[in-house]
């Protein structure tokens, strides 16, 4: 659309409130809006699909005043005068991967993040599902990844020893008169968008297949290339290779400002000292407008989106083996998600969601009574026997889409030593390991423009997790509790998890000894009882490892503290 | 690995564990106890507080003390035990079990002619309850806020809001203000207590914490500690009334909403559960709709006293000792919309000569009422009843034999009210 068209329909929809103008390969918009709704439907008016002009939101809104980004309490030097290759900045899918694929150079590579873990923001808060990508177009960074990605993942995960299943994903239709349009669908996204995998099913197959799903469908789409991940399982690995091979990791880290001199970044503040990188990879999730910023080379908006997940008890795992959800075209185009569905996750709970609601929190995650309330009414038409009461957790999500609804993956467009990883959403996770050989590349061509860059010939590509001993089966389990008792030891009751296997994370290349880092590497807590009977146990047992005070192990940050000091008679050493 | 054989395996080492192992090692049984948890006593380990065992052994006891006599018995006659062990599986061979257990010596597999599921119960959470907001630190179930307090002698909480009027949280409720913490007020969603009387007074009137009914935590606040929690009034269906929401700031979040028999390893056996008791449904002798398998305790139906999970898991040991592959012929029991529920279940015609223990929950509190027990529309038991309160489970001891029961018999269980009593 050209400036002066949409000046016009801006004109009409806000009565000069706002306006547009192209400034410098961006649409930039300007302008007072009391409602965020309205903020983000001007800017999607002016955004143009697959788009590299994106959308500046200059808008102001004062009713939608986010709070300041949360920052770690830690203020030390302890990276003080720091000078790595790399900084990554992020320590969610994104940076963690890249940070990974960066180690396959010799190259100094430092990852920061604000949070007390990894993958605590949008990674750590999705559904898991590895995309087929039936849902893109040619034309998009979104598409130009998935396929290549979405085929990466068995080796990426076996290196990785994080579990995958291509558990394939079911899009349901209960209008038979829609069948001519949805196969010439699936036609076109095959042989125009190499979608290929794409197969068109009757209702009786599908129910057939998977015997719980609505008997209202008459027909069905199936991508059996679909799969189910740990997102937060994945990104923890990437990261925990990288350190292996020599990358270091920094939680508990912001960055707070940035020094930009003749259109390179030559200084990076942060809580923890002033840092010297030589190329700076931005993949700040919701924060990656803001780092441009501090780099000087804003040229995107993101504009935070939430979904919320429901996670169900095990018991329910038995009524879906795969993907699925009913699409409804009436809603088609509205709203940027597949409106969530219905699967068994990678470690066989089934989950429900997400939804998707537009806000200008970057950092809020409160789960909303309706948030639960939109999913279950959508998906019990899914998978009718699907039920609140089963409900074990929920949790809330923040996307970082641009309003190009598109990734930004290219190198700084005024600053030189920088390179942009942003608007990375749904199907994030499935193109982080197609996307993270994308970005080492740039990486490494912008640094051999000042420095040689050797390939690393020691760069080892397999991490060995922790093992789970409730897959093994009885001879297996009993050979390893006999080299090591712990792993016979039970703490978790709901989710089967032996002392040595806490005692193993707490061990891993990137130690969180918390009750979520834990909780996040191992899962005692993560089963129905939510942590109830093992929370003590597992308190325990860090503070034995660490030899702290039991009540100076937290839930996860600084700030979280689970337990105030000893009772007036306590022995507080925790004699039982 | 390896494998031995006894007559009954008692899975759990909890009050209805212990109780169900010395009733069916003194029925002639050779008996292995199974125990998750390095210690035997079950949840009783953190009720330092008294009150049990005025019924078994007519004198206050706290939990230790309570499960320490147990324990004496089980030593005194040399029962096997297995602690730290963890039941992973079990297998149906038909004429018996092999159960599969994880320790710190291995996988083993142990074989029985029958087995005691004493498995306990688990409390409910913040969000099965539908507890929104933030994910801070000192939101705590009161189980696991007595394990931190009890166990490890650490404080929880400093100033706190607790949920539930259950029996646990008005005794933690008490507990934290012994502990110097301030309990800011026990918030219950229904219109009337959900803890024994004698609990409301010494937990929470002797101590001047207020209880509001009809309230309850919809949201919590706080990034990285608990900062305060959202009340709000609830109507009759338990709603949360638009309007009535207020902040109060707290540092802690004790739940008491309930708690749900664990049932998980007889599910995986093909045991069948009464929605109304989320336990298994059971026939006179404790017995579940898969023959050898007995289920007792908190793990069948959520008790009030300790005192009658002992005397429940001890009739499933003795019958567990005494199972002999045999043909059931089972009626049920079928309680009115006046009653939470009545346990046992079925009744076995075969055994209808015994003497029967039932026991049953009023659903909501009546005044002066009947128990009416018909069968095919005859009165054959009825009993009155000056009160009834849904937290306070009734004990009674039957004749079934007495009943003229046949396979094809309809037994109701139902309240006859003072009204209704006038109109006949």
């Amino acid at each position: 659309m050209k400036t002066a068209t949409l000046n016009r329909k801006l004109q009409q929809l806000y009565g000069g409130r706002v306006t547009a103008s192209a400034e410098d390969g961006c649409v930039v918009l300007r302008g007072e809006l009391d409602d965020w709704a309205d903020v983000v439907a001007a800017c999607q008016l002016a955004a143009k699909k697959n788009s590299t002009h994106h959308v500046l939101n200059d808008i102001a809104c004062p009713n939608a005043k986010d709070a300041p980004m949360r920052l770690p309490p830690d203020e030390d030097r302890s990276l003080d005068g720091d000078a790595p290759d790399v900084l990554v900045i992020g320590g969610g899918i994104s940076g963690a991967s890249i940070a990974r694929e960066l180690m396959k150079w010799k190259l100094d590579v430092l990852l920061v993040e604000k949070e007390a873990d990894l993958a605590l923001q949008a990674s750590g808060r999705n559904d898991g599902e590895v995309h087929p990508g039936i849902d893109l177009g040619k034309g998009s960074l979104k598409h130009k990844y998935i396929r290549r990605a979405n085929r990466m993942y068995e080796d990426v995960c076996r290196e990785l020893d994080v579990p995958f299943s291509r558990v394939g994903q079911y899009v349901l239709f209960q209008k038979r008169a829609l069948f001519p349009l949805i196969a010439l669908y699936a036609f076109w996204r095959k042989h125009h968008d190499g979608i290929e995998d794409t197969v068109l099913l009757s209702g009786k197959e599908l129910l057939r297949r998977e015997p719980q799903l609505t008997t209202e469908t008459k027909f069905a789409l199936y991508n059996p290339s679909a799969g189910v991940v740990c997102p937060y399982g994945l990104t923890i690995a990437f990261a925990e290779n990288a350190v292996t091979n020599g990358a270091r990791v920094a939680l508990n880290t912001a960055v707070l400002d940035m020094t930009v001199e003749d259109g390179r970044i030559t200084a990076v503040k942060t809580n923890r000292g002033t840092l010297r990188p030589k190329l700076v990879i931005n993949a700040a999730g919701v924060f990656a407008e803001a780092v441009a910023k501090m780099a000087h080379d804003r040229f995107y908006s993101i504009h935070p989106r939430r979904g919320t997940n429901s996670i169900l008890d095990k018991k329910t795992g038995a009524y879906l083996q795969s993907i699925a959800s009913v699409k409804d075209l009436s809603v088609h185009g509205k709203t940027h998600s597949k409106g969530g569905g219905v699967m068994r996750t990678a470690h066989g709970n089934l989950l429900a969601g997400p939804d998707a609601v537009e806000t200008y929190e970057k950092e809020n995650t409160e789960t909303r009574p309706e948030s639960i309330r939109t999913v279950f009414d959508k998906q019990k038409t899914t998978l009718p026997p699907l039920s609140e009461c089963d409900i074990i957790t929920y949790f809330t999500g923040v996307r970082a889409p641009t309003f190009e609804e598109d990734y930004v993956i290219e190198p700084g467009r005024r600053t030189k030593n920088l390179i942009h990883c942003a608007g990375i959403q749904s199907p994030g996770l499935t193109t982080a390991p197609a996307v993270a050989i994308d970005v080492a590349q740039m990486a490494v061509a912008l640094l051999q423009k000042t420095q040689a860059v050797e390939e690393n010939p020691s760069f080892n590509p397999v991490r060995k997790g922790v093992p789970v001993l409730r897959e093994l089966d009885d001879d297996a389990r009993d050979a390893l509790i006999r080299e090591n008792p712990d792993y016979g030891e039970i703490v978790c009751r709901c989710e089967e998890i032996s002392k040595g296997e806490i005692l193993d994370a707490l061990q891993s290349p990137i130690c969180v000894p918390t009750l979520d880092g834990i909780k996040k590497r191992v899962r005692p807590g993560m089963g129905r009882c939510q942590g109830g009977f093992c929370s003590p146990l597992v308190t325990k047992i860090i503070a034995e490892f660490l030899g702290t005070e039991l009540s100076d192990v937290r839930k996860s940050s600084a700030a979280s503290v689970i337990t105030y000091g000893r009772t007036k008679d306590g022995e507080g050493g925790g004699a039982q | 690995m390896t494998a031995s054989f006894y007559d009954v395996i008692v899975i759990g080492g909890g009050p209805a564990g212990l109780a169900a192992a010395i009733s069916a090692h003194d029925s002639g049984a050779r008996v292995l106890l199974l125990e998750r948890e390095a210690r035997l006593g079950g949840i009783l380990k953190q009720c330092i507080h008294d009150g049990f065992g005025l019924l078994r052994f007519g004198e206050k006891l706290s939990g230790p003390e309570y499960a320490e006599r147990y324990m004496d018995e089980l030593r005194a006659r040399e029962i096997d035990v297995k602690t730290l062990t963890f039941v992973t599986k079990i297998d149906n061979t038909g004429d018996g079990f092999r159960v599969h257990t994880v320790s710190r010596g291995g996988v083993a597999v142990e074989t029985a002619r029958a087995l005691v599921l004493a498995t306990g119960c688990r409390e409910r959470t913040a969000k099965q309850v539908f507890i929104h907001g933030t994910r801070p630190a000192g939101v705590f179930t009161a189980g696991t806020a007595q394990h931190f307090t009890n166990l490890l002698g650490l404080q929880p909480a400093k100033r706190c809001v607790i949920l539930g009027s259950g029996d646990i949280g008005l005794i933690m409720a008490r507990r934290l203000t012994l502990e110097g913490a301030e309990v800011l007020g026990v918030y219950e969603a229904k219109p009337t207590p959900s803890g024994l009387t004698r609990n409301l007074h010494q937990c929470l009137y002797d101590f001047d914490i207020p209880l509001y009914l009809s309230h309850t935590v919809t949201r919590v606040f706080g990034a990285d500690r608990l900062e305060g929690v959202e009340i709000a009034e609830v109507d009759e269906t338990m709603t949360p009334i638009p309007g009535t929401e207020r902040r109060v700031d707290c540092d802690a979040l004790i739940l008491s909403v309930g708690l749900i028999p664990e049932n998980e390893l007889a599910q995986s056996l093909g045991v069948r559960l009464d929605p109304r008791t989320k336990g298994p449904a059971c026939d006179g002798d404790c017995m579940t709709n898969v023959d050898g398998v007995f289920c007792c305790g908190n793990a069948l139906h959520v008790n009030d006293l300790v005192d009658y999970v002992s005397e429940n898991a001890a009739q499933a040991g003795k019958a567990a000792a005494l199972y002999r592959p045999r043909e059931r012929r089972l009626i049920e029991l079928q309680p009115s919309d006046d009653l939470l529920y009545v346990v046992p279940q079925t009744l076995d015609l075969q055994r209808a000569g015994d003497a029967l223990t039932v026991y049953f929950r009023a659903r909501k509190e009546e005044n002066g009422c009947t128990l009416e027990i018909t069968a095919d529309g005859k009165t054959v038991f009825s009993k009155r009843y000056a009160f009834l309160r849904p937290p306070e489970m009734e004990q009674l001891t039957l004749r079934p034999g007495e009943w003229n029961l046949s396979e094809t018999s309809v037994v109701r269980f139902s309240l006859r009210r003072p009204e209704q009593e006038a109109q006949r």
